[in-house]
């Protein structure tokens, strides 16, 4: 009986998280449409996107230019955000548990690494695939996140039998390395125009993109998402390393794939429409483990509330700081994460001494 | 339960599991030994379907073991290594949870309450409930492997598969880890195969035991196989004495090591000094000896390095010799730990000192007397012994290297030479008025130099047995006539001696 309270108990804590990080999300959304250049009424915003939402139609009483700024540019920047911080955080939650390694984010396994290459890529050659159009960026970025993954693996296997994880981090740390040179490779070949859009790419932005880049992204979150909630309860048996996940019945293998090509997906997915935005993957499963514990039940989705919620926050900052000038919101989380992060790591090791 | 066939597996070549049938019954501890590198894991991963087998078969409850699915083994079969390294911060109560992995159901796979109550149950007795809240992290070594055995038992398994679970723990941890498992056993039929590495601890909880040698079973059976000295050598190079536990019925091994002590040979002449007052008699010697004794302190077989014989009042009636000895001992500096003691009611200045070297081999006899209460022992019923009063102390050393059965040889040698000067004096046993064989209360010390040839006999057919005897019987003869004549001049003591007795 006591149990059972213990466990009232536990939802109910874990109950107010969810509440408090789906406030955190949709008040900073109302924050990241309210505050611009053109202000516009929280109540006309509300309407304007419920109208939409709904195709009502009865916007005649409403300025076609707000509709416009809303609906058009702001709407989307701020879901474009959430989605990419969202991703990123996951896919971060699940690198970390996965590779057993708190330092772990998406970056460590290459994955951006090589969608960022396929970036670079289109925007050193000026390419255009047929038919894709402005797509093509972030589907070859995809792509080649994916080859690169590929690349990782066959790397591991080719070196150890039996996907060991510290293979996985020093194969993605090496081929990060190589893709890294390539990177600069390009960018000094490339001239002044260009040299300027890759660096400023790569630093990464959520503006100026559109539904178009909402739309990209979303069935790929949701795929990889999926795909991780269904595998919460392997990341937490990995913690007792494989051998011990694998005798309690844990198909360790097909777990692993499965968990890495879910948090591929989403990776590549976000650097695709976003470029690199840094440190969101890695502190934000951080912050959230310090609140719920380590059990991915609670971390993976709250890692994503919080991680899209914060990257609005980002791009708010990025965009008013130094207004009508925009900062990338890579230098943001870079700004804010590296500090935090290396605040976390003080408070472990003091922790851990007491 | 677990019926191994020909078993052939491991990645090297050769096979490091090369050609093993083994059978393990239902219920059954089974301890699976060997040193470092025969296999004894590598056969474990090959159960476990970590690695492939080669050749061969391995069944459980008579079904292949390829033939499971991963979820359907760990229903059966769990795994309890060493300390895992747990990453993150998980409770205590969350890693238990992980061990119902096999057994939860539905889409969400959320933990029923069946769950909860299993894992209730395996926490309350591996009595880890109190700390289930608690980050695994911050347990102590023990309490983590209880932890981990929880996790382990909640899977409900009917085979548990051991890996060395106690390695890194002390006695205390691993006594009560193997009680713990030992109980489950033999309460619920939990069948348990376990490496194990300390073969004395293997010796008093397995049932069975496999010794395992370059990836083969050399040997099968129960504990006692493991008193097969020579097998348990050739397979870890040590040399090993197998021994028995002194208060359960199984084998308990010792090890000796290779290197040798540099301070020997030494000249037992020289080695030992004699310390005399009024109180005490107390013999100190540089090295140990092998002693065999009934002594107050040290008896049965032994090293020790002081050997005493402290004196009491004729009327001492201490409940507790054991203690009164050791406190005296302990006031005089001499530890009791490392000693031999004995009591005598005789006047200690009438102690007789004999020395001899009998075809090289050098001995010393040391004895008091006193016949107070001289017994016949095929003759009187009996009355009672008293500790102290009217006895014979006999102390013999000798510069020799016996066996264990030496030991008990030359301890009948001393015997028989006792006995024989208490008949070539006459003495008698004042209740049956036959002659007496000794008194009620005789201590006797046999000490060993264990220098030089190993003997294995000191019985009256060999040199220093019937050294030993002559010894005895120069020594008792003479302290008797020293006990006799004072008797003679002062009268005393014998009849309170009697008294004494027959109270």
């Amino acid at each position: 009986m006591r149990n059972l309270s213990t466990l009232k108990f536990l939802n109910n804590k874990i109950g107010w998280l969810y509440l408090l990080s789906g406030g955190f999300v949709l008040s900073t959304a109302l924050l990241g449409l309210f505050i611009s250049s053109v202000q516009v009424p929280v109540s006309t915003i509300l309407h304007i996107i419920i109208d939409k939402s709904l195709s009502l139609g009865w916007l005649e009483d409403i300025a076609k230019n707000e509709e416009m700024i809303i609906w058009n540019i702001r709407l989307p920047r701020v879901l474009l955000a959430f989605c990419v911080g969202a991703s990123l955080a996951l896919a971060g939650s699940a690198f970390q548990g996965l590779l057993r390694n708190p330092l772990a984010d998406p970056y460590t396994i290459g994955v951006s690494s090589g969608a960022s290459l396929g970036a670079v890529f289109v925007l050193f050659f000026q390419v255009t695939i047929v038919g894709l159009g402005n797509f093509t960026l972030p589907i070859v970025a995809i792509v080649s996140g994916f080859i690169t993954l590929l690349i990782v693996f066959g790397l591991v296997r080719l070196s150890s039998r039996i996907l060991a994880i510290e293979t996985i981090i020093l194969a993605g740390i090496i081929v990060s390395a190589f893709i890294g040179a390539i990177v600069s490779l390009i960018i000094s070949l490339s001239d002044k125009d260009s040299m300027s859009q890759i660096i400023y790419w790569l630093y990464g932005s959520v503006g100026m993109r559109g539904w178009s880049h909402v739309q990209l992204i979303v069935p790929f979150m949701l795929l990889g998402s999926i795909i991780l909630f269904f595998h919460y309860r392997e990341l937490n048996a990995l913690a007792l390393g494989e051998d011990a996940a694998d005798h309690i019945g844990v198909d360790v293998k097909k777990g692993k794939t499965y968990i890495l090509i879910g948090a591929s997906l989403l990776t590549g997915a976000a650097v695709a429409v976003s470029g690199s935005i840094g440190f969101v993957g890695l502190v934000i499963p951080h912050l959230v483990r310090l609140v719920t514990g380590p059990n991915h039940r609670y971390v993976l989705p709250l890692s994503m509330f919080v991680g899209g919620g914060f990257l609005i926050l980002a791009d708010l900052v990025s965009r008013t700081i130094i207004a009508p000038k925009e900062l990338p919101i890579g230098v943001i989380t870079a700004l804010i994460g590296a500090p935090v992060f290396a605040l976390l790591l003080i408070k472990e090791r003091i922790g851990r001494r007491g | 339960m677990i019926k191994v066939q020909r078993l052939v597996g491991g990645y090297t070549y050769p096979p490091i599991i090369n050609g093993v049938d083994v059978e393990i019954e239902q219920g059954e501890f089974f301890a699976l030994l060997g040193p470092n590198g025969s296999g004894k894991t590598t056969l474990f991963k090959l159960i476990t379907g970590q690695l492939p087998i080669t050749e061969g078969r391995i069944s459980i409850s008579s079904k292949e073991i390829a033939s499971l699915s991963k979820l359907e083994k760990a229903k059966k079969i769990a795994v309890l290594t060493q300390e895992a390294h747990v990453s993150f911060d998980y409770t205590v109560e969350e890693i238990v949870s992980l061990g119902r992995y096999p057994h939860q159901k539905g889409l969400l796979k959320q933990l029923s309450k069946k769950d909860l109550d299993v894992m209730e149950e395996v926490m309350e007795l591996t009595n880890i409930h109190h700390f289930k809240t608690t980050p695994f992290r911050m347990l102590s070594g023990g309490e983590k492997q209880r932890v981990l055995l929880a996790k382990a038992l909640a899977q409900e398994p009917e085979i548990l598969l051991l890996d060395e679970p106690t390695n890194h723990l002390d006695i205390k941890h691993t006594f009560q880890m193997l009680d713990l498992l030992k109980d489950r056993q033999q309460r619920r039929g939990l069948t348990i195969f376990a490496i194990l590495h300390d073969l004395n601890v293997a010796s008093l909880y397995a049932d069975r035991i496999a010794l395992l040698h370059h990836g083969r079973i050399l040997d099968v059976g129960d504990v006692d196989t493991l008193r097969k000295a020579d097998q348990l050598k050739k397979v870890y190079e040590v040399e090993v004495t197998p021994g028995s536990h002194p208060t359960l019925p199984k084998p308990q091994l010792l090890m000796t090591p290779s290197y040798t002590d540099s301070s020997r040979p030494f000249y037992f002449k020289n080695s030992y000094r004699i310390k005399q007052t009024k109180n005490y008699f107390h013999i100190q010697f540089e090295h140990p000896l092998r002693t065999i004794s009934n002594g107050v302190i040290g008896d049965g077989i032994q090293w020790v390095k002081h050997v005493c014989n402290f004196h009491v009042d004729r009327n001492y009636n201490g409940s507790e010799p054991k203690k009164d000895l050791q406190s005296w001992m302990t006031d005089y500096s001499i530890p009791y730990v490392q000693a031999v003691g004995m009591m005598t009611a005789v006047m200690l200045e009438d102690v007789v000192i004999v020395k001899k070297e009998i075809e090289g081999i050098h001995m010393l006899a040391i004895v008091t007397a006193g016949v107070g209460n001289a017994v016949d022992i095929t003759k009187r019923s009996f009355l009672g012994a008293v500790q102290t009063v009217g006895t014979i102390n006999t102390m013999v050393f000798i510069d020799a290297h016996f066996t264990d059965g030496a030991l008990v040889n030359g301890y009948m040698s001393a015997t028989e030479g006792k006995v024989k000067a208490l008949n070539d004096l006459k003495i008698e046993d004042p209740e049956s008025h036959t002659l007496a064989t000794g008194t009620s209360t005789d201590s006797l010390v046999l000490g060993l130099t264990q220098q030089g040839e190993k003997t294995p006999y000191a019985g009256s057919g060999t040199i220093v047995g019937r050294g030993i005897g002559q010894m005895v019987y120069q020594a008792t003869h003479e302290a008797l006539k020293k006990y006799l004549k004072r008797v003679h001049e002062e009268g005393y003591r014998t009849t309170s001696e009697r008294v004494g007795v027959m109270r």
